[in-house]
């Protein structure tokens, strides 16, 4: 009976493969507003979805191409001041200004890409910085927006179409939904020409070049994809909370955020930024609650510990991490069920 | 011999007219002609910072001539961009092997593959036909190749462009005497599967046995050219690269000194 005891380890080997993974991860997503119901952990589940959503969006450029921008917030802000711009100028539904958030965005991402993108190097990450702290300064001393006060939303719903809502429940699906939209359309790429020459983009452009890669126009399309999509996830941060000002919007912390929960998972895989938030955010929120306000200094802190240990340790993130220790896992466990 | 249509022989492939590059007050290439016929396999030889290199990457679009012509299959690449080139169909190789390393070597061979193969069934079918004529394992992880295996994939790389204008730089420098008689062989295989070659490399012995026409660089010029027997007896060549001592044409170790 010695060969049906084998069969029986391979198949649960077999059976804890990625797919199951993906089903186990999308079924705890589902359920998890439903089982943990304390405010606490709603709060936490949509903050979660968010940062799972800008850093994905960042991953398309930053992780597939290698391009680090390390200012994604005028992406984000674009997106959460336009709902708001429409809704006070004209008491338009926010939802009506996110097509409008990801044009501009598509439109700044162009404008930093042409001139950016003809160069190598760290150019295009200082340049994405110095344009985000511009835009950053510029809005909170224009009027017109608010200017350092901001801008806020409808505070009672006039109708479902404000998507203003008294639970976060109604969030959370949202915010899930479009983060399984982006990371389909994220592993559409992975599959297609497109992925693969982002992929021999980040490792030699040089060498991409010479296959016949056109270099430039296939970073300026990741740039502009990623930047709609970060745009996305900053009109439903505004939908949600119904205010932003431009800390909030441009600040550096938004653009750190997203670079670093993507590195810490994985920059450049398809769960790497899931993984990255996973970890990040409840910490963070953790942190928040235990030190109070007191604490607020303490997520630069936790920022600057987890560059120093993936810099140091884990270059590849916690992906990375992983594929090396899983054969050994695997080896360890088929040992156990054929014992 | 009357028909119009059969004058195709006399076709130049590849036609690199008095071609300059000047860093500054440096003349790296002073003014190189090469003409390369359709099936050709040619050297470019010469000791180290004599311009072959540069004039290589004139070639192959990486480097903008200051002055001069290129052209290629009747077309004008003199300032083309890289991947112009790769489209018209010359493919080339590095020097210091640039491998995709996070990816396997078939997904490395994919990319060169994509270029006339949009989908992607097609370019692994491709890729893996390319492999095949090369002899690499397609799934292995690129990084976990050593040099001869990063090189020899930088080719498989190449040849999924389906060039047909192969400019080797160096590939076969650095293997051992085994590895250098099978890569000796894969190009000759390349060759015989109709691709013209251009290729830079020191040791004579390559040169020797695959080229038919060898080009000697020094200075930035070309000071001699012609089939690889009358050039290594020609006594400027030898002065300038070959070394006095040098009697048969395997010996390499004179190349360094100048």
């Amino acid at each position: 009976m010695v060969p049906a005891a084998r069969i029986d380890g391979e198949g649960v080997i077999k059976a804890l493969s990625p797919r199951l993974a993906i089903i186990l991860l999308a079924a705890a997503l589902l359920l998890y507003p439903l089982v943990l119901s304390g405010a606490f952990y709603r709060d936490v589940g949509v903050a979660f979805l968010l940062a799972a959503i800008s850093a994905s969006a960042w991953n398309i450029v930053g992780g597939y191409a290698g391009q680090v921008s390390v200012g994604h917030s005028m992406f984000f802000g674009l997106g959460a001041y336009t709902p708001l711009l429409f809704y006070s100028l004209w008491g338009w539904p926010p939802i009506a200004g996110i097509p409008a958030g990801i044009a501009l965005s598509i439109g700044l991402s162009l404008l930093i890409g042409m001139p950016t993108f003809r160069l190598t190097g760290h150019y295009f990450s200082m340049a994405t910085i110095a344009v985000a702290e511009l835009i950053r300064i510029f809005t909170g001393t224009w009027d017109f927006v608010g200017a350092a006060i901001g801008l806020q939303g409808p505070a009672i719903a006039r109708g479902w179409w404000d998507l203003t809502f008294r639970s976060e429940v109604p969030y959370y699906y949202l915010f899930l939904a479009v983060l399984a939209l982006l990371l389909a359309v994220t592993t559409f790429i992975e599959r297609r020409r497109f992925g693969f020459y982002l992929r021999a983009i980040k490792a030699s452009e040089r060498a991409a070049r010479s296959l016949g890669v056109p270099v430039r126009r296939t970073k300026m399309q990741a740039l502009a994809l990623s930047a709609a999509f970060t745009s996305v996830a900053g009109s439903l941060y505004v939908i949600k909370t119904g205010f932003i000002d431009p800390d909030s919007a441009f600040g550096i912390l938004i653009s750190v955020q997203m670079v670093i929960v993507a590195a810490l998972g994985g920059a450049g895989t398809l769960f790497g930024p899931l993984v990255g938030a996973l970890i990040l955010i409840p910490l963070q929120s953790a942190t928040n609650t235990w030190f109070g306000g007191g604490g607020s200094g303490l997520t630069y802190i936790l920022y600057g510990g987890i560059i120093v240990l993936i810099a140091r340790f884990e270059p590849g993130g916690l992906f990375e991490l992983w594929q090396r220790v899983a054969p050994a896992l695997h080896k360890l466990l088929r040992k156990r069920l054929h014992v | 011999m009357s028909d119009a249509g059969h004058i195709t022989a006399a076709k130049h492939l590849l036609e690199a007219i008095s071609v300059s590059k000047s860093f500054g007050e440096f003349h790296a290439v002073a003014g190189a002609d090469l003409t390369v016929n359709e099936g050709d396999i040619i050297g470019l030889i010469g000791p180290n910072g004599a311009g072959k290199s540069t004039f290589f990457n004139c070639l192959a679009g990486e480097t903008p001539p200051s002055g001069g012509r290129i052209v290629f299959d009747g077309k004008d690449l003199t300032r083309a961009s890289p991947e112009a080139h790769a489209r018209a169909g010359i493919g080339r190789t590095f020097q210091v092997p640039t491998t995709f390393a996070d990816m396997s070597v078939l997904h490395n061979v994919m990319v060169g593959a994509f270029l006339r193969h949009p989908h992607r069934n097609d370019a692994r079918d491709k890729a893996r036909a390319v492999l095949e004529l090369t002899g690499l394992r397609a799934e292995q992880p690129a990084r976990s190749l050593g040099t001869p295996g990063r090189k020899r994939l930088e080719i498989a790389r190449a040849l999924a462009t389906e060039p047909r204008l192969l400019l080797l730089d160096e590939s076969l420098a650095g293997l051992t005497p085994n590895e250098l008689q099978d890569a000796i062989g894969l190009v000759r295989r390349i060759h015989q599967s109709g691709i013209t070659i251009v290729i830079v490399e020191h040791i004579m012995e390559v040169i020797m046995t695959l080229t038919g026409h060898v080009l000697v660089f020094n200075q930035g010029h070309v000071i001699a050219s012609g089939t690889p027997d009358s050039v290594v007896r020609e006594p400027a060549v030898i002065e300038a690269y070959l070394g006095r001592s040098h009697r048969r044409p395997q010996a390499t170790d004179s190349q360094v000194d100048r």
